[in-house]
């Protein structure tokens, strides 16, 4: 492996976690706050919460890009330097965004939904809304670039059809086989790409009114559409880069033959593609306006965006796990809960884009609910455990301390935490709030106990990063080109 | 270097913001809402002694702030409002409170009042006094101001719709139609008021319309954007698609 990109997949790796352990402290001030333990005026709540979102959705869509990359290039010939490129620009990126939440006290949250970035006379510093749009026009452009440049590279080797397995669904052995990393890879770069076009577009018409003097204004529902179509498939989409993950490591670890794309394989991932691009529809249930059969179409594409890459996982894990004596180590146990995780997750987004129940849990706890158990629980799991993977790469150690209470201390801190948010979302407790009105009674006792239950899940991941950095940053003192450097 | 480059590419985007247009917004609707209205004692002119929340816990009610001496917005507004409710004939059950803000105002000169507009007996419509009126008045963000000199209040035409638990979900300021008299009445009553910003002269791109009167959906071409990425990226796939093949290794 190119000493390259082991430098620059570990300077991603110490990057990432550095922010993470940031934005899960801001995340932590929010639930003290709700909890009344602390005090924090509802600007700055807003700023902390909007730096939190972004900060998690970023870091984790590249994790997942990290991941993949240093993956994919056992199959395809992908060099450091677009993973360099997109390193510079997400800093530049990254830094813009928090001067504009920090000094500028910007603070529409995450989603911006249009028209809040606009109606800043009073909140927040008038410059702060188009350094905003202009950080993510730096982030975009990095992760753009970086994404086509990983299909190039995919569409050197594979064609079309072989990229997305087609092949496999007509032959049961076909003479060039999709590798799953590959078709996982190049299902979510595409849908990656979608999104970052559509963020063109929304960036468009928001430097437009911007810059139009007021010539220009935008349509809410139009904007609304194009940010949960960006928001909802680029927070999917970094998920299954983590499956693609999975898929590729979990049986070499488990010391278990490597995974094969099988009809169902293809299949499963293929409907994803397609489905995962109408599930947004589910973020627009209360907007009337919008025809009732795109809402009905939203509740169905939810269903069968989700339903077939897990039973699709859940299968392919099962097959491989079962009946086996398995080599368990943190990489692995560190996947086996994520899939867990994602998995109860997913259920609880399952019951929420299901119209009858939106009505009851849209904009509740709920939502933060399922997010964090699939992301905190999910995502961010599997993402750890290729670091942990990589790390071991690059140190040559397999030493792993303190395993079950690193795992103890995760599960019960983060099953704990998203546990409060399924409770208060079950109240019906609003998303959202920094202090949360006195009719609901037991909702900043919740958020009290998800604060103390996240201090622990932080305590875990600490741990696990202390044992990544030792052993990352062995690799900026080695200058062997192949394997590791111990 | 890196850092000059950076100060220099923060100072571009705040000098940018000068070009930024800064849009006002009317909160003066929104001020009070979702808060509780205060609890407040109320003499009516039937005599009965009763506080806020016996009433909404019986119904909601749309709240006016009037005085009797007024030769300005207060008649008008009540008899507007008055006709707007006759026209409507609502299914929903409410009560209209008009009370007054003015502390000359007696028991007497209310009921003289509700005789002006034919509402005395009108079991819908209570007239009232309050000896707290300043909470009142603060509690659903009312601000008269006494000019001397005309012996008149200043005032906002002002109709607060309260629900029955006593939140301010509505407020209306000045004389209104009759979808915005029928919205308050909706939203007081619990039920669901579609809502749907109108579009902006300047807004030229909207996916889909809605026409409040006939009550009709209309696709508009702004829906194309939202192709738009889709249609790049097919095109970029094909492109890239394209490229010279390398021959696929043993190894997969
Ligand atoms: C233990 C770690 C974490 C803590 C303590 C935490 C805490 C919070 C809190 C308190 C909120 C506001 C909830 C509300 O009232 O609506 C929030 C929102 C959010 N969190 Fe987390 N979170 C954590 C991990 C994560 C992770 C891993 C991700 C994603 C990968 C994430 C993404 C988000 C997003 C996108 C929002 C919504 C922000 C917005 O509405 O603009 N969080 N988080």
């Amino acid at each position: 492996m190119n000493i390259s990109l082991k430098r620059i997949t570990s300077t991603w790796i110490i990057t990432i976690l550095l922010l993470f352990f940031t934005a899960i402290i801001l995340g932590i001030t929010m639930r003290f706050n709700q909890g009344k333990v602390i005090s924090i005026d509802d600007g700055k709540f807003y700023g902390i919460m909007t730096t939190h979102g972004m900060t998690m959705i970023a870091i984790w869509a590249v994790a997942g890009m990290v991941g993949v990359h240093y993956l994919l290039s056992r199959y395809i010939n992908v060099g450091a330097g677009l993973s360099k490129f997109a390193f510079i620009m997400t800093v530049i990126g990254v830094a813009m965004f928090y001067v504009t939440t920090f000094i500028g006290h910007f603070h529409a949250g995450w989603t911006f939904l249009y028209p809040l970035p606009f109606k800043n006379s009073f909140a927040w510093e008038s410059w702060a809304t188009p350094m905003f749009f202009w950080s993510l026009t730096v982030l975009g452009v990095g992760w753009l670039v970086w994404s086509v440049g990983l299909l190039v590279a995919i569409f050197k080797k594979y064609s079309f059809s072989q990229t997305f397995a087609w092949q496999h669904l007509t032959k049961k052995d076909p003479e060039v086989q999709t590798p799953p990393l590959v078709l996982i890879s190049a299902i979510s770069l595409v849908g990656i790409v979608l999104c970052l076009l559509t963020a063109v577009v929304i960036l468009v018409l928001s430097f437009a009114e911007i810059y139009s003097d007021g010539k220009f204004v935008n349509d809410p529902l139009l904007m609304k559409n194009l940010i949960y179509f960006f928001g909802h498939t680029i927070a999917n989409e970094s998920l299954y880069l983590g499956l693609g993950i999975v898929y590729e490591l979990m049986p070499e670890i488990s010391g278990r033959p490597k995974f094969k794309t099988t009809w169902y394989v293809a299949l499963g991932w293929n409907f994803t593609l397609l489905f995962v691009l109408t599930a947004y529809f589910h973020h627009l249930y209360m907007d009337f306006v919008q025809p009732l059969g795109l809402q009905m179409f939203g509740q169905f594409a939810s269903y069968f965006a989700s339903i077939p890459s897990a039973v699709v996982t859940i299968i392919s894990i099962i097959v491989l796990l079962y009946g086996h004596r398995i080599k368990w180590t943190i990489t692995n146990l560190l996947f086996f809960i994520g899939i867990t995780g994602w998995i109860i997750g997913g259920v609880g987004a399952l019951i929420d884009s299901t119209i009858s129940n939106n009505i009851f849990l849209h904009n509740t706890l709920w939502v933060p609910a399922h997010f964090h158990t699939y992301n905190a629980l999910g995502n961010v799991l599997l993402i750890l455990g290729f670091f942990t993977w990589v790390a071991n790469e690059f140190s040559g150690s397999q030493t792993d301390p303190m395993r079950k209470l690193k795992l103890a201390l995760l599960i019960i801190g983060g099953f704990g935490f998203v546990l409060m948010f399924y409770c208060g979302g079950a109240e019906s407790v609003p998303r959202r709030y920094s202090v949360y009105p006195a009719e609901f009674t037991r909702a900043a006792l919740f958020a009290s106990a998800a604060a103390w239950f996240a201090i622990i899940y932080l305590l875990g991941m600490s741990l696990i990063f202390v044992d990544i950095f030792k052993k990352c940053i062995r690799v900026y003192s080695s200058s062997h080109s192949d394997s590791s450097v111990a | 270097m890196h850092k000059s480059l950076l100060v220099f590419t923060f100072g571009f985007f705040c000098g940018l913001n000068l070009y930024s247009q800064s849009q006002e917004y009317n909160l003066s609707e929104e001020d009070r809402l979702y808060t509780k209205v205060e609890n407040v004692k109320i003499l009516t002119t039937r005599g009965e002694m009763l506080s806020l929340s016996q009433m909404y816990v019986r119904e909601p009610f749309v709240l006016a702030l009037v005085f009797t001496r007024c030769i300005g917005v207060c008649s008008p507004l009540i008899s507007n409002f008055k006709e707007k409710i006759s026209e409507l004939n609502p299914k929903e059950k409410f009560k209209i409170l008009v009370v007054s803000f003015d502390t000359a105002d007696t028991k007497a000169d209310l009921d003289n009042y509700a005789k002006l507009f034919n509402l005395n007996q009108n079991e819908n419509w209570v007239f009232a006094t309050t000896g707290q009126i300043p909470e009142l008045i603060e509690s659903v963000g009312f601000h008269p101001e006494w000019d001397s000199s005309r012996r008149q209040f200043e005032h906002d035409a002002l109709l607060v719709g309260i629900n029955g638990n006593g939140y301010i979900v509505k407020k209306l300021i000045g004389i209104r139609n009759i979808r915005a008299v029928e919205s308050m009445i909706k939203e007081i009553s619990n039920e669901f008021v579609i809502s749907y910003p109108l579009p902006h002269n300047n807004s030229i791109l909207s996916c889909f319309t809605y026409d409040p009167i006939t009550g009709k959906k209309k696709p508009k071409f702004g829906l194309f954007l939202l192709l738009v990425p889709a249609i790049g990226t097919v095109i970029l796939l094909v492109i890239i698609s394209r490229q010279k093949k390398k021959k696929i290794s043993e190894n997969y």
